[in-house]
């Protein structure tokens, strides 16, 4: 199955990446709020909520899939 | 504050002689009480007083227009309308009670005026719910600080709306590795719907039920000084009655009939994220999603935005996101009467959607030197999002949030 195969070559490759470690000193690029990985909060439910209601392939972002009002 | 204290410190020599004196003279035992800066003024009183923190209110508002073969809002046995208008407003309070514990307070709430629903004779004879529904949710979020490292979270959640009650409850473990450059997460939700259940010509014949229970590991991994990613896996399991009990299907030899959906669900979904500084003071943030489940879909998400910091308080952005996803193994527009399964609701079909968008985010310090106001930034942010579909659905979308950091 594909889901697997994929899943574990990305935990190898940041694992791998991990032996790297930027200090506490050299983030100030990543704290720029552009950087963040997800959107604001209330921006991300919003969004999060289109998508699931609106296309049957909703989950995996650390919310319940379905469910709630959305259905199915 | 302490560039205030310090100067007049300065300008009263003798006093802090006097007290240097009585320090060196004293017990032991008595310095704590002869300091004239007890440890609480200068390290701050352990204090477990609720303070909040940020208060931010968002409003979107959604205009859809399409065509889908589950309403009955057109031809019998063609596809009906799937008109909708969407008031969205959303208020969260975030607060902290002493070092270690954040409270997040969020409060969703959805207007909801659909040609769907609207189209069925009498869609709820006990109250006329869901012609046009008002639902909201409360959610909180409690985050305990265990150690510098490890936080442990608990979530508890309501939803009501007139022919719908949800309640969610969930954990969530996180810990940072390596001076926080990776940072490891697993959280649970247990999900429990209670709804009417109606008949494709609105009549209501009881209550039914729904739970859902979903699980998500994540990694977040810092690569260089300007690139972050982040892989997610969740999985869903959701057993009782799926739809939404009024959606129809098109039927051979018949008018139309109900819906006939499992009665569960298993989902899976792996999400991948990479964000990127640019030299000319700019982001790149990319998302790619997995997605499949026991129906039968497959599907695919793919998204990149686009940032662009024009001043020290303003940024740009732009967004692109594409879905593909195969349809339900028993999707169809015209079933057999003698199907087992069969739906025709259009976000269950085979279908591409695309998503552009562009916002304006602007944050303003009101921090001035020397001295600090109550209210430490203003956050504000507008965007506007056009969705459509292959099959014949299209989105307006309008939002703007405003904020205070204290």
């Amino acid at each position: 199955m594909r889901l697997p195969a994929f899943g574990l070559a990305a935990c190898l490759a940041l694992a791998a990446t991990a032996c790297a470690a930027v200090s506490q000193n050299r983030r100030a690029y990543l704290a720029d709020p552009m950087m963040n990985l997800n959107d604001e909060p209330l921006d991300a439910y919003r969004r999060q909520k289109l998508y699931d209601t609106r296309e049957g392939a909703a989950g995996g972002d650390g919310a319940a899939a379905g469910g709630g009002c959305g259905c199915q | 504050m302490p560039v205030e204290r310090r100067k007049g410190r300065v300008g009263a020599p003798a006093a802090e002689i006097l007290v240097a004196l009585t320090l060196l003279s004293s017990s032991a035992g008595a310095q704590d009480a002869a300091l004239p800066f007890p440890d609480e003024h200068i390290l701050d009183a352990h204090d477990d007083t609720l303070r909040i923190r940020s208060v931010t209110t968002r409003v979107t508002a959604f205009d859809q227009y399409g065509h889908g073969y589950q309403s009955q809002a057109g031809p019998v046995r063609g596809p009906g309308s799937e008109r909708a208008t969407i008031l969205e407003p959303q208020a969260e309070v975030v607060a902290t009670q002493g070092d270690r514990l954040v409270h997040r307070l969020w409060i969703p709430v959805d207007v909801v005026t659909a040609a769907s629903p609207n189209s069925i004779a009498s869609p709820d004879v006990v109250s006329g719910a869901s012609r046009h529904v008002e639902g909201g949710t409360i959610d909180w979020t409690a985050t305990y600080k265990v150690d510098a490292v490890t936080d442990f979270s608990m979530r508890n959640g309501l939803h009501l709306e007139e022919p719908f009650r949800s309640w969610h409850s969930g954990l969530m473990a996180t810990r940072s590795l390596a001076d926080d450059n990776t940072v490891v997460s697993a959280d649970v939700i247990e999900l429990f719907d209670w709804f009417d259940r109606f008949d494709i010509h609105g009549g209501r014949h009881g209550h039914t039920t729904r739970t859902g229970t979903s699980g998500t590991v994540s990694v977040t991994q810092i690569l260089t000084p300007t690139t972050v990613v982040n892989v997610n896996y969740g999985v869903t399991v959701l057993s009782g009655t799926m739809g939404n009990t009024w959606n129809s299907v098109p039927v051979a030899g018949a008018s139309r009939g109900a819906e006939r959906l499992p009665d569960e669900r298993v989902r899976h979904a792996l999400v991948a994220r990479a964000s990127q500084f640019l030299p000319w003071n700019g982001a790149l943030r990319g998302y790619y999603r997995f997605y499949t489940d026991d129906w039968g879909i497959v599907a695919h998400s793919m998204e990149a935005q686009i940032m662009q910091r024009l001043s020290s308080v303003l940024y740009v952005g732009g967004l692109y996101r594409f879905h593909t996803q195969t349809g339900t193994t028993f999707f169809t527009t015209r079933a057999s009467p003698t199907a087992l399964l069969r739906v025709a609701d259009s976000d269950l079909a085979p279908l591409d959607s695309h998503t552009i968008g562009g916002k304006v985010v602007a944050d303003f310090p009101l921090m001035r030197q020397g001295q600090s106001w109550q209210i430490e930034s203003l956050h504000f942010e507008v965007g506007y999002e056009r969705y459509f579909r292959t099959n014949d659905l299209q989105m307006n979308i309008v939002t703007w949030e405003a904020g205070f950091h204290f």
